[in-house]
């Protein structure tokens, strides 16, 4: 990456990732391609990682961790422990959580997902720098928030309280229109992975923020934005920010979060949501879009609402507005997976969840659900599912050989009480 | 700050190597496979039949642009490490990139034109520091983008296990044992 002259680099507006890096790396500006050591507010990592960072930096001598208070663990792989393995790992994570004097315990039915949670509870705040284990913590742009998937290198983090990160450019996505009737941000989502990795824009998307902004941006609310923010992440992209906070959402005495008006974007397109129609991700990932009219008519036999990319409270209205006064056919099984104690609380309360348990539904506790690798409501072998999770690829949910097909809420909804994939459009019509 | 100047032996490929079956079969990666001494006689095995042969330590790899893409899985690099290789590419993926580096694999990213700088067999000089590289067999240099000062420490000095030991041999209060100083 070409580094920045001095002139450059005292002149110019900011986008909003070079803001946050900045401000975490303790420094008034920082360009594209430069390497940096940013200092993260939280540190979090999930249940499926915890004792391979432990037993790591045991291995090498260590006994403790450098900001333990900023480090929070968050259990929503295996929530439900369905062997003695899992019973033994639940035990094991708690051992650690004392033993490096971790900041914050989230275990079994705390909180729920750890990419959904924290935006709910307060502890991901606009303007935030964070790292995390979990390359999917990029939802937490949805609330303004700069999150790093460290992976491995998470124990670096533990280590030394940083990891070296290179600042990213940033493309800049323009929103126009509304989107139609039965069309979903998720939809968007999945045109978007498709057409970075078909090279339809012929801009560059491998570590770079995608940056939306535009008057689309208005009626997408959190729930929206961080479908958005799930299903562009599997591509390798940076991260996934916002030109403005969501609806409802308070940012006072947030710390400068958006992009100046003058940013340097690296490159930059608009979509058109009005021409947005449903997709459905084909399995092997988010980014083998078609149109869900396209495949209309694939049986299924599996079908799961949930995940971090399609878990909160929203996605759940959304669903149920089409299978309300409805019920699964016979062969379909269907999952649901609210993202947090506090969804599945506010579903129970207005009777939505009734709505999902009259049609036959089963409710799974709030995380993962199947996409943490079937390990709850595993698809079979030869078997075919249409979901809301985070990604198909294979053996996701289960079986090397199911297909997993991937849809909004809407489409998840309407294919489930079809027993087959549909347009959610034409499954409206048909409405009660 | 460690200087990071290599010599070897080139191996010129093209774009789009990927990690799976392009330099190291996917078997050894699902099975984990760690080992150094395990991974070596398998490294491009697949893509250059002959590499096993031909390769000593301290080779070069030449690529193109995406090297080693597809899903990161690190057994490729983990041989390339152990035989004290270096890579010059046109591009990589970044999270390539990063699992290379955190293993202690000097790489070059932004190396256009490398493929005609040198060919397979040539002898090659490079320093990290610089970007500057000479071949020797060919008597012409080539000047590269440099390697970020941070990322040449780091794969100079071991990857991140190397950067992890040191850490902690200069914060000896977060060892195993140790009691926190008021």
């Amino acid at each position: 990456m070409a580094a920045a002259t001095g002139a450059e680099r005292s002149a110019g507006g900011l986008t909003a990732a070079q803001k946050i890096l900045a401000r975490a790396s303790g420094r008034a500006r920082v360009e594209p391609g430069e390497v940096v050591h940013p200092r993260p507010e939280l540190v979090i990592i999930h249940d499926g990682y915890v004792e391979t960072a432990y037993e790591q930096l045991t291995a090498l001598g260590y006994g403790r961790v450098r900001d333990p208070e900023r480090l929070v663990f968050v259990t929503d792989h295996e929530v439900a422990y369905t062997t003695p393995r899992a019973v033994e790992r639940g035990r094991s994570i708690r051992r650690i959580a004392k033993s490096w004097e971790t900041g914050r315990m989230f275990d079994v039915g705390r909180g729920g997902h750890g990419h959904l949670f924290p935006m709910e509870n307060g502890l991901i705040r606009p303007g935030m720098f964070l790292f995390a284990y979990d390359m999917h913590c990029t939802n937490f742009g949805a609330l303004g928030a700069l999150a790093v998937g460290a992976g491995p290198e998470i124990t670096t983090v533990l280590a030394t309280g940083t990891l070296w990160t290179i600042v990213p450019h940033t493309l800049c996505v323009r929103l126009e229109g509304v989107l139609p009737a039965g069309s979903h941000a998720r939809d968007v989502g999945f045109l978007l992975a498709h057409g970075f990795a078909e090279g339809t824009w012929n801009v560059a998307y491998d570590y770079r923020v995608i940056e939306f902004t535009g008057p689309g941006l208005q009626r997408l609310d959190l729930a929206a934005r961080v479908a958005l923010c799930s299903s562009i992440t599997e591509l390798g992209v940076a991260n996934v920010l916002f030109g403005a906070p969501p609806p409802g959402i308070d940012t006072a005495g947030a710390p400068d979060f958006l992009s100046d008006a003058d940013a340097a974007y690296e490159a930059r397109i608009t979509i058109d949501l009005a021409k947005v129609e449903p997709q459905v991700a084909l399995p092997g990932g988010p980014e083998r879009a078609a149109p869900a009219g396209s495949v209309a008519g694939q049986r299924i036999d599996h079908a799961f609402l949930g995940s971090c990319g399609s878990g909160m409270y929203q996605d759940f209205v959304d669903a149920a507005s089409l299978m309300r006064g409805r019920s699964l056919p016979d062969g379909v099984r269907m999952f649901v997976v609210p993202g947090t104690t506090e969804t599945a609380r506010r579903l129970a309360d207005d009777g939505l969840t009734q709505v999902f348990l009259d049609a036959g539904a089963v409710l799974l506790p709030p995380g993962c659900g199947p996409c943490a690798g079937g390990v709850m409501g595993p698809l079979g072998s030869g078997e075919v599912s249409i979901s809301t999770a985070a990604t198909n690829h294979e053996a996701r949910f289960g079986a090397k050989d199911g297909a997993a097909y991937l849809g909004s809420p809407f489409t998840v909804a309407a294919s489930a009480i079809a027993g087959c994939i549909v347009d959610p459009r034409s499954f409206r019509g048909s409405a009660r | 700050m460690a200087a990071l100047v290599r010599r070897g032996r080139c191996h010129v490929y093209g774009d789009h190597l990927p990690l799976d079956e392009g330099i190291m079969p996917f078997r050894l990666a699902i099975q984990r496979v760690n080992d150094p001494q395990a991974l070596i006689p398998h490294l491009f095995e697949g893509f250059d039949p002959g590499f096993r042969e031909r390769v000593k330590p301290g080779d070069f790899i030449i690529a193109g642009r995406d090297f080693a893409c597809g899903k990161t899985h690190i057994q490729g690099f983990i041989a390339m490490t152990a035989l004290k290789m270096s890579v010059l590419c046109t591009s990589m993926p970044y999270k390539a990139m990063r699992r290379a580096v955190a293993e202690g694999l000097p790489v070059l990213v932004g190396c256009e034109g490398a493929a005609a700088f040198a060919a397979t067999g040539d002898e090659i000089e490079v320093d990290f520091s610089t970007g500057g590289a000479r071949n020797l067999t060919r008597g012409s240099v080539k000047q590269f983008p440099a390697m970020s000062p941070i990322l040449r420490e780091l794969a100079a000095s071991g990857g991140a296990r190397g950067a992890l030991t040191a850490w902690l041999r200069d914060h000896p209060e977060q060892a195993a044992g140790e009691t926190v100083k008021p």
